[in-house]
């Protein structure tokens, strides 16, 4: 039987997580390849609109990777997106989306290790959780 | 001139927008001469035999969302029987309240059978997922609301039946509907099929109460607060919706001191009604610690149902449109 791989997406910042990636490549750490990587200017610039969409256009697993809280380069982007994340959470667990499938985390341009870390720990999580279903298409809770 | 004829119908609602049409009364002796109603259950008694044979509709109000397969064959019906289909109210629109059955998934369809033994008439059996009404038929126009406001009925009875020259055209002010419309209303030439007679903007735009910084502490359910007359609902930690509505009810419920509930449905330029009031209410947490927000964040309760209260089965992203399986739910058992 064919193994699930998962379709994740992740977007991170330009000036803390994208660089953590670029370095866990060029320090050839193995990472999945199920990361599909969408640069942004900041964190704060992603919409739960953004994340949303994601799902309903077959993401199983989103990423979000912004500076630590205090690094941000336009000073306080990143604590925009905590703020979201939270409130994003409950939401996306309320119409369906597992918990595990969206993540915030905070990795610094020198983590190239941690970002192969979690891109593994994600893929793998997703993977225990299957492919997202949407509510609409599952049957009824409680249905025979 | 013949007279126009019109249909009206609620399939799956509470009815309060055919009480909305008949409410626009203070204009109803001008509109007589133009039109009919030929098929109005609810008022006149009509009957679904009476459409057999060759009756056709020049406008069919239709409201209530689709939960049944009777609504489902109801809609197609009433939509082959009529040159222009009007969505009247948030069911019909996208889906309304009862839209918020699909949070349970695809529901059982044998939940509301009734024992073979019981009375007649039997309940007709539900759908696996309430639709909007353009799920199941092309919609030519729009008019939404929870019950739609008189005036916006009116502007969209007014441009879709009465001829130019009618003399009702110059008591209506167009103020803040988009131009298609504000034209059509005045001049009586139809505007773009699909629109909606309602404004684009959101409901802060025409919102009479004064916005300024907006910082949340925590969150306040609309009975823990007498609200400030005058300042902004969300500003004092009240949810209200306004931010992400449609607007065209010209702050009707935020200018008594009630929040937003969301009966426009989304506004042109937000693309998921939930993430936009998301990321709108998030944003004023006046915190920068982690644990603080989290408290914050922990006093909502029921997002989805709040967020996507009228507009679950059309505008909720994640929820929206029928599963390509289930379009023919109706004959696969």
């Amino acid at each position: 039987m064919n193994r699930f791989e998962p379709k994740i997406i992740a977007f991170l910042c330009n000036w803390c997580s994208y660089v953590a990636a670029d370095a866990a490549g060029v320090a050839r750490l193995t990472q999945l390849p199920n990361v599909r990587v969408i640069r942004v200017n900041c964190s704060g610039m992603v919409d739960p609109g953004y994340v949303v969409k994601a799902f309903a256009n077959g993401a199983d697993g989103v990423l979000i990777g912004g500076c630590h809280p205090g690094d941000c380069h336009y000073i306080s982007g990143n604590i925009k997106t905590l703020r979201r994340s939270f409130l994003l959470k409950s939401l996306l667990k309320e119409v369906g989306v597992e918990d595990g499938r969206f993540r915030l985390e905070w990795i610094a341009a020198s983590e190239g290790p941690r970002y192969a870390k979690v891109v593994n720990e994600m893929v793998e999580e997703i993977r225990n959780l299957g492919p997202y279903v949407p509510l609409s298409r599952r049957p009824a809770k409680g249905a025979a | 001139m013949p007279k126009k004829k019109l249909a009206v119908y609620t399939a799956n609602g509470c009815r309060v927008c055919e009480n909305s049409i008949l409410d626009v009364h203070f204009q109803v002796s001008p509109f007589t001469p133009w039109a009919d109603v030929g098929f109005w259950p609810y008022l006149t008694g009509s009957q679904w035999q009476d459409l057999d044979g060759d009756h056709r509709f020049d406008l069919c109000l239709f409201a209530g969302a689709v939960r049944t397969v009777d609504d489902r064959s109801a809609a197609l019906r009433l939509r082959e029987k009529s040159r222009l289909m009007l969505a009247v109210g948030a069911c019909s629109a996208f889906g309304g309240m009862p839209g918020l059955l699909n949070l349970n998934g695809a529901a059982d369809k044998a939940d509301l059978v009734v024992p073979e033994k019981s009375a007649e008439p039997a309940l007709p059996r539900t759908e696996s997922r309430v639709s909007a009404l353009s799920d199941i038929v092309a919609v030519d126009y729009v008019v939404p609301g929870c019950p739609p406001p008189k005036n916006l009925l009116w502007a969209a009875i007014q441009a879709l039946i009465c001829p130019g020259e009618c003399t009702s055209r110059i008591s209506y002010s167009a103020s803040r509907l988009p131009d298609p419309i504000s034209q059509s209303v005045a001049s009586g030439i139809l505007p773009p099929r699909g629109s909606t007679f309602a404004g684009e903007k959101a409901v802060c735009a025409s919102c009479s109460r004064v916005k300024e910084e907006k910082k949340f502490t925590s969150v306040l359910r609309p009975y823990e607060i007498d609200p400030d007359p005058g300042r902004c609902l969300l500003e004092q930690g009240i949810l209200c919706q306004g931010v992400a509505t449609r607007e065209g009810c010209g702050g009707l419920c935020t200018a008594a001191g009630a929040p937003c509930r969301g009966c426009f449905g989304k506004a042109e330029a937000v693309f998921d009604p939930g993430a936009k009031m998301i990321s709108a209410i998030s944003s004023t947490f006046d915190s920068t610690e982690a644990a603080e927000i989290k408290t914050m964040s922990q006093g909502f309760v029921d997002l989805a149902g709040t967020l996507y209260r009228y507009t679950m089965p059309a505008q909720c992203v994640l929820l929206a449109g029928p599963a390509e399986d289930e379009i023919h739910a109706g004959d696969v058992v």
